[in-house]
C-alpha cells in the first residue's frame, strides 16, 4: 500500500505543477470569504464596545484566521468531481482497476494542500497583522491542534464523498450538495464561532458533525477552548470519523451494485 | 427599438427552452431559496447580538442584502451566461459568426444567454428588500426614483467590470483565473462597503466595483444618499462602461489583426 | 467601374507568430523573452469573380484559402493590398455588406446547441431584420432543398453531423445573401452527405445567382461544384482558369490505358511507346506526352492488333495534376 501511495504521490506532484498559478489564485481569492465575515463581527463588536460574549475584536481575527488555515487544510472538492464522473460515465473503467478511486482522490488533496500551503501563510500573517489577531494558543494546543485538523479533514473528506455517492442514485447531486454545503455553512463555524450561535442553534451544532470538521480545529488553534475541554472534542471528531467511515463504506457498495447493475 | 427587439428574442428563445425541464426550474429555485434563506439567516445571527452595524440597523441590512440579491441575480440572468459563451467562442473560433452579423457585435456577445431561472434571484432579491423597507423608511417618489437609478447604474458597473476583465480572453484565451477575481469578490458585496479594512473597501469601490453597485442603491432607497453621491454613481458607471467598451473594441481590432 | 462581385489586387496578410503557450504563467514568462516568426500566409494574390461564378479555391492546409475567405469576409485586416465585394471594403464590416454575404464554416457552427434550428432561424430573421413574409418563403424553399422538415424542430444536439451541416447551411443562407464564402463544408461528412451537399450547392447557384467561393481539399467538392479553380499554395496563387485547362496547363501528359489479352500484360514491353506508370489485372498504363499521344496510340493499335482488348486514352486524374503543383513540379513530357 505504501507502494502504491508513493506512486500516486508522484504522478499526482507532476500534475499539480501545471496548475500551480491556478491553485494558488484560486487559495488567494478563498481568503476573501472569512474575511467579510470577520469584518461584519468586527463591526458588531465595535458597535458592542468591543467584545461579543467571549469574544473581542482581537480573539475574531485570531479566530477567522485559523479558520482560513483549517478550511485549506480540511475541505476537498473531490465529490464534484466524482458526481461529474459518475454522470459522464467516467466512473466504470476506475472501478475496473484494482484500486478504490477515493486513493486517487486522497493523494490529490494532499498534493494541493501542500502546494499551497506557503502563500496560504504569507496571506494570513498579512491579515492577521491588520486585524491585530490575539491567539490563546498554548503549545499543548498546538500539539492538539495536529490530530484535530486530521480528523477534521477526514470528516469533510469522508462527508463530501458520502453526499457524492448519491450520485450512484439521482443526476440531481448538485441540490443535495447545496444543502450539504449550506449546512456546512452554518454549523461548521464559517458565519459565527460555535459559541456565538444563538439560541437553537447552538445544542444543534453541537450535535451535528459540521461543527467538528472546521470550527472545532479553528478553536483549538486559536485557543479559544481549554486543554481538557480540546480533548473531549477531539475525541467526539474521532467518533463522528468512524460513523461517516462506515456509512461510505455501507453506501459506496450498495450504490456500485446499483449503478453497475444497471449497465453503466 | 431595435436592440429592445432583439433582447427580447432572445429572451424569449431561452425561456421556452428551459420550461421544458420544469423539475430543474422548480429545483433551481429550491436551492436558491435554501441558499437566500440561509444568508438571511446569517444576517440575523449577526444581528442577534447588536441592533447596528456601522450604522446600518436590521432593516437596512436586510435591504442592502435585498439589493445583493438583485445585482448577483442580474449578473447570473444575462451577464455571466453570456461571458461564459464569449470564452468559449474565442477557444472555439465561433467568435467569428458574432463579428459577421449586421448588429453590434458587443451587443450580440455580451448580452445573448439568458437563464431566465435568475429572474427569480432577482424577485427574491426584491422580496427581502421589501422586507427591510418599513423598517427604514418611508417610501417616497425620491427614494424609489434613486433606488432604479442607482440599481441601473450597479448592474452597468458589474457589465462594465465583467466586459473589461473577458477582453483578456482575446490574448490569453483561457482567463478562469481572471475570472475568479470577480467570483470572490462579489460575496463581499453582501454587507455594507464600509466595514471592510482599507484596501478592500477600496477595491470594491473602484477596481471591482460590486460593493458600490449593491451598497448604493440600498442608501437610496432607505433615505441616506445625497444627491452628489448619486452623481458621483450615475458619471462614474457612464465612465466604466464607455472605457471598458473601448477596451473591448481594442481587444477586437488585435483579433482581427486590424491594429497590426 | 467594374462589374465584377469580388476584386481582389495584391492581398497580403502576414502573421507575426509569437509562440507561446496558453495561460497566465507562459504568458508572464514571455513577457521577458519572446520567440516571433513572420508567417507570410497569403503572400500577393491577385483575381475578380464575376456575379453567379462559382469559384472553388484548391491548396493543402495552410495555402492561405482560409486566411484569404477571411479576409473577404471581412474578419481580418489585410497587411497590404485591396480587396473589394459587392464594392464594399470587407474589413470595414459595414452592415450593408454583412446583410448582403454570408460565411459557413465546416464543422463549425453559429447555431446554439441547446435550442431547436428553427428557434435559430427566428433569431436569425430579427438580427437580419427579414421581413415575415420573406422569412417564410425563404426558410420553406431551404427546408424542401435540404430535406429539413425533421431537422428544424429538434435541438441542435440531437442532430447527426450530416443533419447539422444541412442546418447550419439553412441557417448561413436564411437572409438570402448574394455571395457566400464557404469554408471546407463537406469536411467530415460521409460520402453520400458530401454528394447531398454539392447537389444543393449548385441548385442553390442555380436558383438564386448567388456568386459562390469555396474551399476545399476534397477534389470532388471542386470538380462537382466548380467550372473555375483558383490554386493557392504557399499563400501565392499559382492557377486561375477553367478546371479543365487546368490539367493541360499543370500536367501536359496523358495516360493510356492498353487493356490487353492472355495475361500478356505483365511481360509485354511497351517502352517505345511511353512510360510504363502501372500494370495490373491485364492492363497497362503508359504517360504519353499529349502532343504526340495520338499518334502513339495509333501506333499501339496497330502493333499490338488482337492482342488489345481495350484501349483509352485519359487526362491524368485532377488529384494526381494537383499533388503535382503542390510538390512544385512542372511535369513535362514522359519521353
Amino acid at each position: 500500500m505504501i507502494d502504491i501511495y508513493r506512486a500516486l504521490f508522484v504522478g499526482q506532484i507532476q500534475a499539480a505543477s501545471q496548475y500551480r498559478v491556478q491553485s494558488v489564485l484560486w487559495m488567494l481569492f478563498s481568503v476573501i470569504r472569512p474575511v467579510i465575515f470577520l469584518a461584519a463581527w468586527v463591526a458588531v463588536a465595535n458597535a458592542q464596545g468591543g467584545r461579543v460574549g467571549s469574544y473581542d475584536v482581537r480573539d475574531f481575527a485570531a479566530y477567522y484566521v485559523a479558520l482560513s488555515l483549517v478550511s485549506n487544510l480540511a475541505t476537498s472538492w473531490n465529490a464534484y468531481d466524482f458526481e461529474f464522473e459518475v454522470r459522464m460515465g467516467r466512473l466504470s473503467p476506475k472501478l475496473l482497476r484494482p484500486l478504490h478511486p477515493i486513493h486517487y482522490a486522497v493523494v490529490e488533496n494532499i498534493v494541493w494542500k501542500m502546494t499551497t500551503i506557503i502563500p496560504l501563510l504569507i496571506v494570513l500573517a498579512f491579515v492577521a497583522v491588520t486585524f491585530d489577531a490575539r491567539f490563546r494558543t498554548t503549545p499543548t494546543h498546538l500539539v492538539l491542534f495536529v490530530p484535530s485538523v486530521i480528523l477534521g479533514g477526514s470528516l469533510a473528506f469522508l462527508g463530501g464523498w458520502v453526499i457524492a455517492t448519491s450520485a450512484f442514485w439521482t443526476t440531481r447531486v448538485h441540490a443535495v450538495s447545496t444543502l450539504w454545503d449550506r449546512a456546512v455553512f452554518i454549523f461548521a463555524g464559517q458565519i459565527a464561532p460555535l459559541a456565538l450561535l444563538p439560541g437553537a442553534l447552538q445544542p444543534i451544532a453541537l450535535v451535528l458533525p459540521f461543527g467538528y470538521m472546521l470550527g472545532v480545529p479553528a478553536e483549538i488553534l486559536q485557543g479559544a477552548v481549554d486543554v481538557p475541554t480540546a480533548m473531549v472534542l477531539i475525541a467526539v471528531q474521532a467518533v463522528w470519523v468512524a460513523i461517516f467511515y462506515a456509512l461510505l463504506q455501507v453506501v459506496w457498495r450498495v450504490g456500485v451494485r446499483q449503478y453497475t447493475g444497471v449497465g453503466a | 427599438m431595435r436592440y429592445l427587439r432583439l433582447l427580447a428574442v432572445f429572451f424569449r428563445t431561452e425561456l421556452a427552452y428551459e420550461l421544458e425541464y420544469r423539475t430543474n426550474l422548480a429545483l433551481e429555485i429550491l436551492q436558491m431559496v435554501v441558499i437566500i434563506t440561509t444568508s438571511v439567516g446569517a444576517v440575523l445571527v449577526l444581528f442577534n447580538y447588536t441592533t447596528v452595524l456601522n450604522g446600518w440597523d436590521l432593516g437596512a441590512m436586510l435591504v442592502l442584502l435585498g439589493c445583493f440579491y438583485l445585482v448577483q441575480g442580474f449578473g447570473e440572468l444575462v451577464l455571466q451566461p453570456s461571458f461564459e459563451k464569449f470564452m468559449e467562442h474565442v477557444r472555439l473560433g465561433t467568435l467569428d459568426f458574432a463579428l459577421l452579423k449586421p448588429a453590434s457585435a458587443q451587443f450580440l456577445v455580451t448580452l445573448r444567454h439568458f437563464q431566465v431561472v435568475q429572474l427569480a434571484q432577482m424577485g427574491f432579491g426584491a422580496v427581502i428588500v421589501i422586507a427591510g423597507l418599513p423598517r427604514v423608511s418611508t417610501l417616497g417618489p425620491a427614494e424609489a426614483g434613486g433606488f432604479a437609478l442607482a440599481l441601473v447604474c450597479g448592474f452597468t458597473l458589474i457589465y462594465a467590470l465583467l466586459l473589461a476583465l473577458s477582453t483578456f480572453a482575446f490574448w490569453f484565451v483561457r482567463i478562469d483565473n481572471l475570472m475568479a477575481i470577480y467570483w470572490s469578490f462579489l460575496d463581499a458585496g453582501r454587507f455594507p462597503v464600509d466595514i471592510y479594512p482599507g484596501w478592500l473597501r477600496v477595491t470594491l469601490s473602484t477596481a471591482v466595483p460590486i460593493g458600490v453597485a449593491v451598497t448604493v442603491p440600498a442608501q437610496a432607497i432607505s433615505g441616506r444618499l445625497d444627491l452628489i453621491g448619486l452623481a458621483v454613481l450615475v458619471g462614474g458607471s457612464a465612465a466604466a462602461f464607455v472605457l471598458s467598451s473601448w477596451f473591448w473594441r481594442i481587444g477586437l481590432r488585435s483579433y482581427t489583426g486590424a491594429s497590426a | 467601374m467594374s462589374e465584377a462581385v469580388v476584386e481582389v489586387r495584391d492581398l497580403r496578410k502576414t502573421f507575426r507568430v509569437t509562440e507561446r503557450e496558453e495561460g497566465l504563467a507562459a504568458t508572464l514568462r514571455s513577457f521577458v523573452r519572446r520567440r516571433r516568426r513572420d508567417v507570410n500566409a497569403v503572400a500577393g494574390i491577385t483575381f475578380q469573380i464575376e456575379p453567379g461564378e462559382v469559384v472553388g479555391f484548391l491548396g493543402p492546409n495552410g495555402a492561405g484559402k482560409t486566411t484569404t475567405l477571411k479576409m473577404l469576409s471581412g474578419l481580418l485586416h489585410p497587411t497590404a493590398g485591396e480587396a473589394r465585394v459587392l464594392d464594399y471594403v470587407p474589413w470595414r464590416r459595414e452592415n450593408a455588406y454583412l446583410k448582403s454575404m454570408t460565411l459557413l464554416m465546416g464543422n463549425r457552427t453559429q447555431l446554439v446547441w441547446d435550442i431547436p434550428a428553427a428557434d435559430s432561424f427566428r433569431v436569425l430573421q430579427e438580427i437580419y431584420r427579414i421581413p415575415e413574409e420573406q422569412f417564410r418563403r425563404t426558410v420553406g424553399e431551404l427546408t424542401d432543398l435540404l430535406e429539413l422538415a425533421d431537422l428544424v424542430r429538434k435541438p441542435v444536439r440531437n442532430l447527426s453531423l450530416g443533419e447539422r451541416m444541412k442546418v447550419e447551411f439553412a441557417a448561413g443562407l436564411i437572409h438570402s445573401p448574394r455571395v457566400a464564402f464557404l469554408d471546407e463544408p463537406t469536411i467530415g461528412l460521409d460520402i453520400s452527405m458530401q454528394a447531398r451537399i454539392r447537389r444543393f450547392v449548385a441548385e442553390y447557384n442555380r436558383r438564386t445567382g448567388a456568386t459562390i467561393l469555396l474551399t476545399s481539399h476534397y477534389m470532388d467538392d471542386v470538380v462537382a461544384l466548380c467550372k473555375r479553380v483558383i490554386v493557392i499554395h504557399r499563400g501565392q496563387l499559382l492557377y486561375d482558369g477553367p478546371l479543365a485547362d487546368l490539367a493541360e496547363r499543370m500536367a501536359p501528359y496523358k495516360i493510356i490505358t492498353a487493356t490487353l489479352h492472355d495475361g500478356m500484360a505483365s511481360t509485354v514491353d511497351l517502352d517505345a511507346y511511353g512510360t510504363v506508370v502501372s500494370r495490373e489485372e491485364g492492363r497497362v498504363m503508359l504517360r504519353v506526352d499529349r502532343h504526340v499521344a495520338p499518334e502513339r496510340t495509333a501506333r499501339l493499335v496497330n502493333d499490338l492488333g488482337d492482342r488489345l482488348a481495350d484501349i483509352s486514352v485519359e487526362d491524368p486524374p485532377i488529384e494526381e495534376v494537383i499533388d503535382r503543383v503542390f510538390s512544385g513540379e512542372r511535369v513535362g513530357a514522359a519521353t
